[in-house]
C-alpha cells in the first residue's frame, strides 16, 4: 500500500520560512489585509513555528514547519457533518471545498491546527491573478482549507507516468515545499516503500511525532537530535 | 467591535471586489463552489534564470503557464544555491504581478513630489532623456550627469560606468553594499575584495555577527554547504555563532555566544591570546606568510610592538571576560576548539566594521584567519576570482568626455581606506552647494528617500537637482520626486547578468533571462541607457556599440567560451568531475560552436568555475613585501607609526555605556531575510510573517527583552515610539527573550500599512569611522515611549 | 376588546375567564414591549444579512477560536429548552401534582427555544446555502449530525408534546368564541372531551413524556459530546455528556422560574402561580445547584490532578487568567447566588427565585463561554500562540436579536394559548380524591376503609 508521509528533519532545518512561501504560492493561498492579519485570519497551509526557551544569554529556538500530519486516524475527518474531509487510499487527508459548509468543526477537532478558514472570500488584485498556480483551484469563502500534500501535482505526476508507460518514481511526486527546502530538510515519498528515503528516515533514532500520544498517527515526521 | 474606519474601506472593497467576479460564483453556489476562474489545460514551460532581488544572485528556475510566471523554484544546478531558495526570491511572482507597477513612463505634470504624471511613449521619454543630455555635452558640461546606483554589480554597473565615462562625467555614485571588509583584505592582504569563505569544507566556522542563514551576502551559500541536498546535514556541528542578539542564525549554531554589543574585535584578540600564549597557532604560516607579527623596529630605529605583545600586554582572559561578557572558560574553549580543527574559519560580519573603529576590529577578528593559517586553503578564506567575461568594447573618448572627466567627482573627497558613504556625501556636497554643476540625476536601484541614514540630506539635494529621472518599476520614495520616470522591467522580464558575491569563494557568472513576455509599459534600463548612447551619437554611441543588453551579454560570454576553464551550470555530478579533471590540469571544451555554448550557458542558467588554486601564492597576499601584513603598512603610514601601533589592536572596543538615563537603550538595527534591502513594501506573502514570529505581521516591531518590558510596563504588542537625538519612529513592541535587556533589535526599514516608513537607520547618532567612512550602525542609543 | 368578546369572556367560569383573559385583552406595555423586542431582533436580522454578505469575517472569529458566540448560544438555548418538556414531563409521569400549572409554560419555552437555538450553528456557518448538504452527504460519524438527528426529533416531539395536552383547551377556546373560532375549530380537531377522548389523550400524553424523556437527555448529550469528541484542552471529556444535560435541565428551571414571576405579574396569574409553586421549583434549583457544583468540580478537579499542559493551560486561563472573571461570575450565578438564596425558605419566594433564576441564567451562559472560549485560544500546542476572541457587534446583535426573538414570540403565543393549562388544572381539582389515594398508598396507610371512605 502506498502511504505518503513527510519527514522533517528539525536539525537541518534553518527556519527560513522558503517551504511557507513556496507552499503559499504553488497553492494560490490568499493573503488578508494587515487588520485582518492581527485579528488572526492569516492563512498558511504550512507554518514554521518557533520554539523558543531561556533568556539571554542562554535562549534556545526549535523551529517546526508544521503542514497538515496527514494522520492515519485524523480527528478532523469523523466529525465532518458532510464528508467534506476525507483520507483517501492513499493516506492523504483532502478537503472537498464545494461541499464544506464552514461549520469549522474539523478545525476544531485537528489538534494541530492546520486547518484554515477563509472568513472573507480571497481578495485577490487583477493583476496578482496572474500567478495563480492553474492546477489547484481558489478556494471560496466560507470553506475549510489546510495542506493537501500538494495532491494536484500527484495527479499530474501519476498522468506523466501513465502517458510515459512507467512506475511513479519518488522524484516525480515531491510537493512544493520539499522541493524548494534548501537544506533538504523536508523529504518526501512513500512511508512503505522500503526504497524511498522517508521510509528509512522514519526508522532514525531521532524520530518522533507531534502530539503522539493523542493516537493521531500523523504521517509526518520529525527528526531531532535530544541533547 | 464597531468596525474601525479600515475596516469598513476595507470591506467596500472586498464587496466590490466580490461585485466584480460574477456574485453567483463566489457566493452562493452549491456545486461547484470552488471559483472556476476558467482555466484550460495550459502550455507550460520551465526557464532557468537567476534571482536579482539582493546580492546573493541565486539560480532560480521558473514555471511559466501560457505565458504567465505562476512559480519561482531554485534550480539545482546552480553551485551556490544548489536548488535551493530563500522566501524573497520565492515571493518575486507577487512582484513582478505587483498591482501598484507603474504601467507606463511617466513625465511630472505638477510640481515636485506633488503625485501628478503624464504618461508618455517609451520612445518620448528616451526622446525627453536625450535631450537634456545633449544640451549638456552641448553646453560642455558634461558632468553636470550623475548616476546614483544601488547594487548593480556586473554588466550593468559596467554599462552605466561605460555610459557615464563615454559622456564625459566622473559622478558615477555607488549607494551599494560597501561593508569595510574589502577594505580590511585590501590593507592585510593587498586584495581589495570582500572575503570568500569556504564554508563547504570548513571544520569549525566561528561567525562573528554575520547573520549566515538570514540577510548575509549569500544566504543559501550558507544553508547549502551546512545543509544542503548532498551535506550530511551536521551543520550545527561546526557552526558557532557571536552575536549580540539571539538571531536565527545564532539559533540554529552548535553554540551562540552571547555578548555586549561593540566588543567583537576583544573577544577575538582574546581568543588570539589564548593561541599565542598555548602556542596552538601555525607558527609555520605566520613566520612563512606574515609580518608584522614580532615586534619591530620602525624607520626612526624605534623598538615597536608587534601583533603579538600587543596581544600578550592587552588581551588577557580576565580582562577580554569583563569586557565582552563571555565567561574566561569559554573564551579558552573557543581558542582550542580553533586550534583542533583541521580548517576553522573566522567569518567576519560585516557588522564588526560598521562601527567608530571599524577597520581595526575587523582586522582583529581577521587576525585570527591570519594566526591559524586559514587563508588560501580548502575551508578557509578563498579570494574568489571574477569570472573571465569579454571586457567591454574599448571606450572612445572625445574631449567633452575628457574635460569632464578631469573635474573630479563632486563630493569625491574619499576617506584614506574606503569609499565610506559615497552617496551621502554626494547629497551633501549637492545640498551645500558645493556640487552645483550637478544638473540632472539617474536613479537606478537607489531610493535614498527611504534608504539614506539621512534622508533630509537627500531632500535638500532632490530639491537644487533641476532634472532627476528614475528608473525604477515602482513609485518609490525618491521617484516620487523625480521628474521623468521610466520604468525598468522587472528582472523576469529581461537579460541580466548576475555574479555571485565574493563570499562564495568560486565565480559564477548566473544569467537572468526573461522568462514571460515583457510588461507593455517597461523598458530595460540597459537598453534604455544604450539607446540614449546610439541617440547622442559620437563618443557615446561609439563606446556602447551594442544593440540591446541581451547582444551585450552575449558578446561577453565569449570571454568564458575562449577562457579554457570552467563549465556552463551543471549538476552535482558534473560540478564534480568538472573541479577534479582541473585539479589534475585537465579541461576539455564541451562545445567547438559559440553559438550553442550560448544557448546552453543561457538554457541551464550560466556559467561557473568551481577550480579553485590553492598552491597560488598570490591568493594570499599581493602586497609589496609579498605577505600578509598584520600591522598594515599603509595603515601606519596614514597614522603614523606612532598613533597606529597605539590604535591597531588595541583601539578595537566600542562600548560606550549610555550617555545618561534619556537614552537606556542601545539600538541594534538588523536585517530580516524578507526583506530584499527594504525600501520597497514587503510582498503580501512575505509580509505576513517578515520575522521569526507567527503574530508579528505587516506592522515594524522592535524586540526587547522580557525584563525591559516589565520594566518599562509595556506589554506585547504596545505600539511605542523609539526614540534616539535624531529622530523617532513608530513600531510595535515584541517581547523576545533573546534579547539582551540593555539592548533594543530593531528590523530595517519595514513600511508599516499606513505608509509609515520605520527605518531605524535614520535615528543613527551620526558617528562614522574615519578611516572608512563608513557609518556606525551599532553605536545609537534610545529610549522608548508609548504610542 | 369588543363588548360581545367581554361578554362571552364574562360569562365563562372563573379559571377560564382568567386564563383566557390574556388571549382577547392586550395591554399597552405589550405592544410597546412588542415593539422594542421587534426592533432588534430586525436588527439582528440587518446584521445577519451583512454577515451573509460579507462573510464570517465579519465576526470576531478567528483561528484559533473558530467558534463564539453562536456556539455558545447554541448550547444555551438547546440547553433553555430542556425547561419543559423536560421538567414537565419528569414532573408529569412522576405525577407529581403541582405541577398542573406550570406545564404548559414550561413547554412554550421548550417548543419556542428549540427553534432559536437550532439556527444558531447555521447562523454560524460559513456557507448556510450549503445547509442542505447535512442531508445530501450526511457523514454519521460526526457528532454534528447526531445532533441535527437529535434536535430534529426533539423538536418534533417537543411540538407534539406541546401540541397534545393543548388540544383540550383548544377546545375550551373554540367553545367560547372568544377568538377566530375556525383556527381554534381547526387546532382543536373536534375534541369534545368525551371519556373516550380523554382517555385516549392521556395515554398519548402518558407516552409522550416517557418519549421525550431520552430524547431530551440524548440532545443535549450530544451536544456535549460535540466538544467532548474533539481532542481540545478541557473538552475532551467523558463528563460532557451527563454534565450538558444536567447543565440544560438547571439553566431551564431558571428560565421557567424567570417565566413564572413575569407571567404571573403580567396576567394576574398569582392564583396560579402560587408560593408552593416558587417553592418547589426553588428547592429543584437548589438540588441542581449542588449537582452542578459536584459536576463542575469533578471536571476541573480530574483535570487539575491530570496536569497534562495543554490542558492546565486552558485550566488557569480560566481560574486565574483573563478568563477569571467570566469564571469566577459563573461560579457565583450558578452555585453561590442560588446556594445561599434557595436554601431558605424566607428566599424561596417569587423575588428569590427570580434572582436565583437570572443569577443561574446568567451564570449558564457563562459557563458555555467558559467551555468555548478559553479553550478555543488556548491550543494544545505549547509553542501556537494564545489567540484572543472579541465577538463583534454583528454576533452581539444576532445574539440579541436571538433573545428577544425568543422573548417576542413566547409574548405573542401567549396571546393564543392560555399559558396556565385550564384543563390540566381543572382536572387537578377533580383528582384530590385520587390523589389522596394514591397518597394513602405510598404511605402505605393500613386501614383500607379509611381510604374508602374519604
Ligand atoms: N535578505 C537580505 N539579504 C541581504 C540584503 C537584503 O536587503 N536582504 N542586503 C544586502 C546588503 S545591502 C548588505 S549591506 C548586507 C549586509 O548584511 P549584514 O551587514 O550582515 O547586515 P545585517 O543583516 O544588518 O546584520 C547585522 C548583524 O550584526 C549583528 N550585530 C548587532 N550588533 C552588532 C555589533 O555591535 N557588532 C557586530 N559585529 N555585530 C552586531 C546583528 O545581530 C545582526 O545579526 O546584506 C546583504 N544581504
Ligand atoms: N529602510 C531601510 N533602509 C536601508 C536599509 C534597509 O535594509 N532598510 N539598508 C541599508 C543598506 S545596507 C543599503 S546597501 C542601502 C540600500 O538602499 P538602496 O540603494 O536605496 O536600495 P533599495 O532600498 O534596495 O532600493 C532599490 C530601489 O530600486 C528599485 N527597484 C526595485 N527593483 C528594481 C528593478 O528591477 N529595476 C530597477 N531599475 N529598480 C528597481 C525600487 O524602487 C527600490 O526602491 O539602504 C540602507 N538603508
Ligand atoms: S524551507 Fe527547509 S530550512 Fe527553511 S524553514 Fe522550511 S524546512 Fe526549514
Ligand atoms: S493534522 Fe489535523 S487536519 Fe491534518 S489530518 Fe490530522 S487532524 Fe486532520
Ligand atoms: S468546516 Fe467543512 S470540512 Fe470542516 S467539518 Fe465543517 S463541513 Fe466539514
Ligand atoms: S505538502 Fe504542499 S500543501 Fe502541504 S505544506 Fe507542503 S507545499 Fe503546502
Ligand atoms: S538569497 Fe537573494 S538572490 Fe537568493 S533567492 Fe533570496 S533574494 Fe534571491
Ligand atoms: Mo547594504
Amino acid at each position: 500500500m502506498t502511504r505518503w508521509g513527510m519527514v522533517i528533519d528539525l536539525d537541518r532545518c534553518m527556519g527560513c520560512a522558503a517551504c511557507e512561501v513556496a507552499c503559499k504560492s504553488e497553492n494560490n493561498i490568499a493573503t488578508v489585509s494587515p487588520d485582518q492579519a492581527d485579528r488572526g485570519r492569516t492563512n498558511s497551509w504550512m507554518k514554521v513555528m518557533a520554539h523558543v526557551e531561556g533568556e539571554f544569554p542562554h535562549t534556545e529556538m526549535q523551529f517546526y514547519p508544521r503542514p497538515c500530519m496527514h494522520c492515519d486516524n485524523p480527528p478532523c475527518i469523523k466529525v465532518c457533518p458532510v464528508a467534506a474531509t476525507y483520507i483517501d487510499d492513499e493516506g492523504i487527508v483532502g478537503q472537498i471545498y464545494p461541499r464544506c459548509i464552514g461549520c469549522r468543526y474539523c478545525a476544531n477537532a485537528c489538534p494541530y491546527m492546520v486547518k484554515y478558514f477563509n472568513w472573507y472570500g480571497p481578495e485577490w488584485a487583477e493583476s496578482e491573478r496572474q500567478h495563480l498556480n492553474p492546477d489547484v483551484s481558489v478556494r471560496s469563502t466560507g470553506v475549510i482549507e489546510k495542506c493537501t500534500f500538494c495532491h494536484h501535482r500527484l495527479q499530474k505526476a501519476r498522468e506523466e507516468a501513465r502517458v510515459e508507460g512507467r512506475e511513479l518514481r519518488e522524484e516525480d511526486y515531491q510537493p512544493a515545499c520539499a522541493e524548494v527546502c534548501p537544506t533538504a530538510a523536508i523529504v518526501f515519498g512513500d512511508l512503505d516503500d522500503a526504497t524511498h528515503r522517508v521510509a528509512e528516515l522514519k526508522e532514525d533514532p531521532r524520530v518522533h511525532r507531534l502530539m503522539e500520544d493523542l493516537g493521531t498517527q500523523p504521517k509526518v515526521y520529525y527528526l531531532r537530535a535530544r541533547e | 467591535m464597531t468596525p474601525t474606519r479600515r475596516e469598513f474601506v476595507w470591506t467596500m472593497g472586498a464587496a466590490a471586489a466580490l461585485a466584480l467576479q460574477d456574485p453567483q460564483d463566489v457566493f452562493w453556489t452549491t456545486e461547484g463552489g470552488a471559483e472556476d476562474p476558467g482555466w484550460a489545460p495550459g502550455l507550460e514551460e520551465r526557464h532557468n534564470s537567476a534571482c536579482l532581488i539582493c546580492p546573493a544572485r541565486c539560480g532560480i528556475r521558473g514555471r511559466v503557464v501560457d505565458g504567465r510566471l505562476v512559480r519561482i523554484m531554485g534550480n539545482v544546478l546552480h553551485p551556490m544555491s544548489q536548488g535551493g531558495v530563500c522566501p524573497r526570491g520565492l515571493a518575486g511572482v507577487q512582484m513582478l504581478y505587483h498591482p501598484e507597477r507603474l504601467a507606463s513612463p511617466l513625465v511630472r505634470v505638477g510640481s515636485r513630489g506633488a503625485g501628478q504624471w503624464q504618461p508618455v511613449s517609451r520612445e518620448g521619454a528616451i526622446a525627453l532623456v536625450t535631450e537634456r543630455l545633449e544640451n549638456l555635452r552641448v553646453a560642455g558640461r558634461p558632468e553636470a550627469l550623475a548616476l546614483l546606483a544601488g547594487y548593480s554589480a556586473g554588466t550593468m554597473q559596467d554599462l552605466w560606468r561605460r555610459f557615464l565615462h563615454a559622456y564625459g562625467s566622473p559622478n558615477y555614485v555607488a549607494d551599494d553594499y560597501d561593508d569595510g571588509t574589502d577594505a580590511v583584505m585590501a590593507l592585510m592582504h593587498g586584495i581589495r575584495r570582500r572575503p570568500g569563505y569556504d564554508l563547504e569544507r570548513a571544520d569549525l566556522v566561528l561567525s562573528f555577527g554575520a547573520p549566515l542563514f538570514e540577510s548575509w551576502w549569500s544566504p543559501l551559500q550558507a544553508f547549502a554547504s551546512f545543509a544542503g541536498p548532498s551535506g550530511n546535514g551536521e551543520a550545527r556541528r561546526r557552526f558557532i555563532q557571536v552575536d549580540t542578539r539571539f538571531s536565527r542564525t545564532a539559533s540554529r549554531a552548535q553554540e551562540w555566544i552571547g555578548i555586549r554589543p561593540g566588543t567583537h574585535a576583544v573577544l577575538a584578540l582574546g581568543i588570539a591570546y589564548v593561541l599565542l600564549r598555548d602556542e596552538l597557532f601555525d607558527a609555520a604560516f605566520v613566520d612563512r606568510h606574515v609580518t608584522g607579527f614580532d615586534d619591530f623596529v620602525d624607520e626612526n630605529g624605534r623598538q615597536r610592538e608587534g601583533y603579538r605583545s600587543l596581544v600578550m600586554r592587552n588581551y588577557r582572559t580576565e580582562e577580554v571576560s569583563a569586557i565582552t561578557g563571555v565567561p574566561v572558560e569559554r573564551i579558552t574553549r573557543l581558542a582550542r576548539a580553533l586550534a583542533q580543527r583541521r580548517a576553522s574559519v573566522v567569518v567576519c560580519g560585516p557588522d564588526v566594521t560598521l562601527a567608530p573603529n571599524g577597520l581595526v576590529a575587523g582586522m582583529a577578528v581577521h587576525s585570527l584567519n591570519v594566526l591559524m593559517g586559514s587563508v588560501n586553503r580548502p575551508g578557509g578564506v578563498l579570494f574568489a576570482e571574477d569570472a573571465p567575461l569579454e571586457p567591454l568594447a574599448p571606450a572612445v573618448l572625445d574631449e567633452t568626455s575628457n574635460v569632464g572627466m578631469g573635474k573630479g567627482p563632486v563630493g569625491g573627497a574619499r576617506p584614506p581606506f574606503g569609499a565610506g558613504d559615497r552617496a551621502l556625501r554626494f547629497a551633501e556636497a549637492v545640498a551645500g552647494g558645493a556640487g552645483s554643476e550637478v544638473e540632472a540625476l539617474f536613479l537606478y536601484y537607489a531610493n535614498p528617500l527611504a534608504s539614506s541614514t539621512h534622508p533630509e540630506v537627500w531632500r535638500a539635494a532632490l530639491a537644487k537637482l533641476p532634472f532627476v529621472v528614475s528608473f525604477s518599476p515602482f513609485l518609490d520614495e525618491t521617484t516620487r520626486h523625480a521628474d521623468l520616470i521610466l520604468p525598468d522591467l522587472l528582472p523576469y522580464e529581461r537579460w541580466q547578468d548576475a555574479p555571485t558575491p565574493t563570499s562564495y569563494p568560486y565565480p559564477v557568472w548566473g544569467v537572468a533571462r526573461p522568462m514571460v513576455e515583457p510588461h507593455a509599459g517597461g523598458i530595460h534600463t540597459g537598453d534604455a541607457a544604450l539607446a540614449i548612447a546610439q541617440r547622442l551619437g559620437g563618443s557615446v554611441a561609439a563606446s556602447l556599440p551594442y544593440e540591446s543588453v541581451e547582444s551585450l551579454l552575449k558578446a561577453r560570454a565569449r570571454g568564458l567560451f575562449s577562457a579554457n576553464r570552467g563549465m556552463t551550470l551543471g549538476d552535482e555530478f558534473e560540478r564534480r568531475h568538472q573541479r577534479q579533471m582541473q585539479e589534475r590540469g585537465w579541461w576539455l571544451p564541451e562545445h567547438t560552436e559559440f553559438e550553442s555554448f550560448w544557448e546552453e550557458l543561457v538554457e541551464r542558467g550560466g556559467w561557473t568555475d568551481l577550480f579553485y588554486d590553492d598552491t597560488e601564492p598570490s591568493g594570499i597576499a599581493r602586497t609589496t613585501s609579498g605577505k600578509i601584513e598584520l600591522m598594515p603598512a599603509a595603515l601606519l603610514g596614514e597614522l603614523g607609526v606612532e598613533e597606529g601601533t597605539r590604535r591597531i589592536y588595541v583601539d578595537v572596543v566600542d562600548d560606550d555605556a549610555p550617555a545618561g538615563d534619556d537614552y537606556p537603550f542601545r539600538l541594534i538595527p538588523y536585517r530580516v531575510s524578507t526583506l530584499a534591502s527594504g525600501t520597497l513594501a514587503l510582498e503580501r506573502w512575505l509580509a505576513e510573517q517578515p520575522g521569526i514570529f507567527p503574530e508579528v505581521h505587516w506592522v515594524p516591531w522592535v524586540e526587547v527583552s522580557p525584563e525591559t518590558a516589565r520594566e518599562l510596563g509595556f506589554a506585547d504588542g504596545t505600539t511605542v515610539w523609539v526614540v534616539s537625538r535624531r529622530g523617532r519612529y513608530r513600531a510595535r513592541l515584541k517581547v523576545f527573550p533573546g534579547t539582551a535587556p540593555e539592548n533594543v533589535c530593531a528590523p530595517y526599514g519595514l513600511t508599516s500599512p499606513d505608509g509609515d516608513a520605520a527605518n531605524p537607520l535614520r535615528l543613527l547618532d551620526g558617528s562614522s569611522d574615519p578611516l572608512t567612512g563608513l557609518s556606525s550602525w551599532h553605536s545609537t542609543f534610545i529610549r522608548l515611549e508609548r504610542a | 376588546m369588543r363588548d360581545d368578546v367581554r361578554a362571552k369572556l364574562d360569562s365563562l367560569p372563573p379559571d377560564e375567564r382568567v386564563l383566557l383573559r390574556p388571549l382577547v385583552e392586550t395591554s399597552r406595555g405589550f405592544y410597546v414591549v412588542a415593539a422594542l423586542l421587534a426592533a432588534v431582533s430586525l436588527w439582528g436580522v440587518f446584521a445577519y444579512y451583512l454577515q451573509v454578505r460579507y462573510g464570517l469575517g465579519r465576526t470576531g472569529l478567528n483561528r484559533p477560536s473558530y467558534w463564539g458566540i453562536y456556539i455558545i448560544c447554541f448550547v444555551f438555548f438547546i440547553g433553555i429548552s430542556h425547561a419543559g418538556t423536560l421538567i414537565s414531563a419528569i414532573l408529569r409521569v412522576s405525577k407529581a401534582e403541582w405541577r398542573r400549572a406550570i406545564t404548559r409554560s414550561a413547554e412554550l419555552i421548550t417548543v419556542l427555544v428549540i427553534g432559536f437555538g437550532a439556527i444558531q450553528p447555521i447562523i454560524d456557518m460559513g456557507r448556510p446555502d450549503r445547509v442542505m448538504n447535512v442531508l445530501f452527504h450526511a457523514q454519521v460519524l460526526s457528532p454534528l449530525l447526531w445532533d441535527v438527528t437529535s434536535i430534529g426529533l426533539y423538536f418534533f416531539s417537543c411540538t407534539l408534546y406541546l401540541y397534545v395536552p393543548l388540544i383540550p383547551d383548544l377546545a375550551i377556546i373554540r367553545d367560547s368564541g372568544i377568538k377566530a373560532p375556525r383556527l381554534y375549530a381547526m387546532l382543536a380537531l373536534g375534541y369534545t372531551g368525551t371519556p373516550v377522548q380523554r382517555v385516549r389523550l392521556e395515554r398519548v400524553i402518558g407516552v409522550l413524556s416517557i418519549v421525550v424523556i431520552p430524547i431530551a437527555v440524548s440532545v443535549h448529550t450530544v451536544i456535549g459530546w460535540i466538544f467532548a469528541m474533539t481532542l481540545r484542552p478541557m473538552w475532551h471529556s467523558t463528563i460532557f455528556g451527563p454534565y450538558f444535560v444536567m447543565g440544560a435541565i438547571y439553566s431551564g428551571i431558571a428560565a421557567i422560574l424567570i417565566a413564572m414571576v413575569i407571567l404571573r405579574r403580567a396576567y394576574g396569574l398569582e392564583n396560579y402561580f402560587r408560593d408552593v409553586h416558587f417553592d418547589y421549583l426553588g428547592r429543584m434549583l437548589l438540588v441542581f445547584s449542588l449537582l452542578w457544583f459536584y459536576f463542575t468540580f469533578a471536571e476541573y478537579l480530574t483535570a487539575f490532578y491530570g496536569g497534562e499542559p495543554g490542558e492546565m493551560r486552558a485550566f488557569w486561563a480560566k481560574l486565574t487568567g483573563p478568563f477569571a472573571i467570566p469564571f469566577w461570575t459563573m461560579v457565583a450565578g450558578c452555585f453561590v447566588v442560588p446556594l445561599a438564596l434557595m436554601s431558605r425558605q424566607a428566599t424561596r419566594t417569587p423575588r428569590g427565585t427570580l434572582i436565583a433564576g437570572i443569577a443561574v441564567v446568567i451564570g449558564m451562559w457563562l459557563e458555555r463561554y467558559n467551555i468555548v472560549v478559553p479553550t478555543s485560544v488556548n491550543p494544545r500546542w505549547e509553542i501556537e500562540s494564545v489567540g484572543q476572541y472579541l465577538p463583534s457587534w454583528i454576533e452581539l446583535s444576532i445574539m440579541s436579536a436571538t433573545f428577544s426573538g425568543f422573548i417576542l414570540l413566547y409574548m405573542i403565543a401567549t396571546k393564543f394559548v392560555p399559558i396556565v393549562s385550564i384543563w390540566e388544572i381543572k382536572e387537578g381539582r377533580e383528582a384530590v380524591q385520587e390523589v389522596a389515594d394514591r397518597v394513602a398508598r405510598y404511605s402505605g396507610a393500613v386501614n383500607p376503609e379509611a381510604v374508602g371512605d374519604a
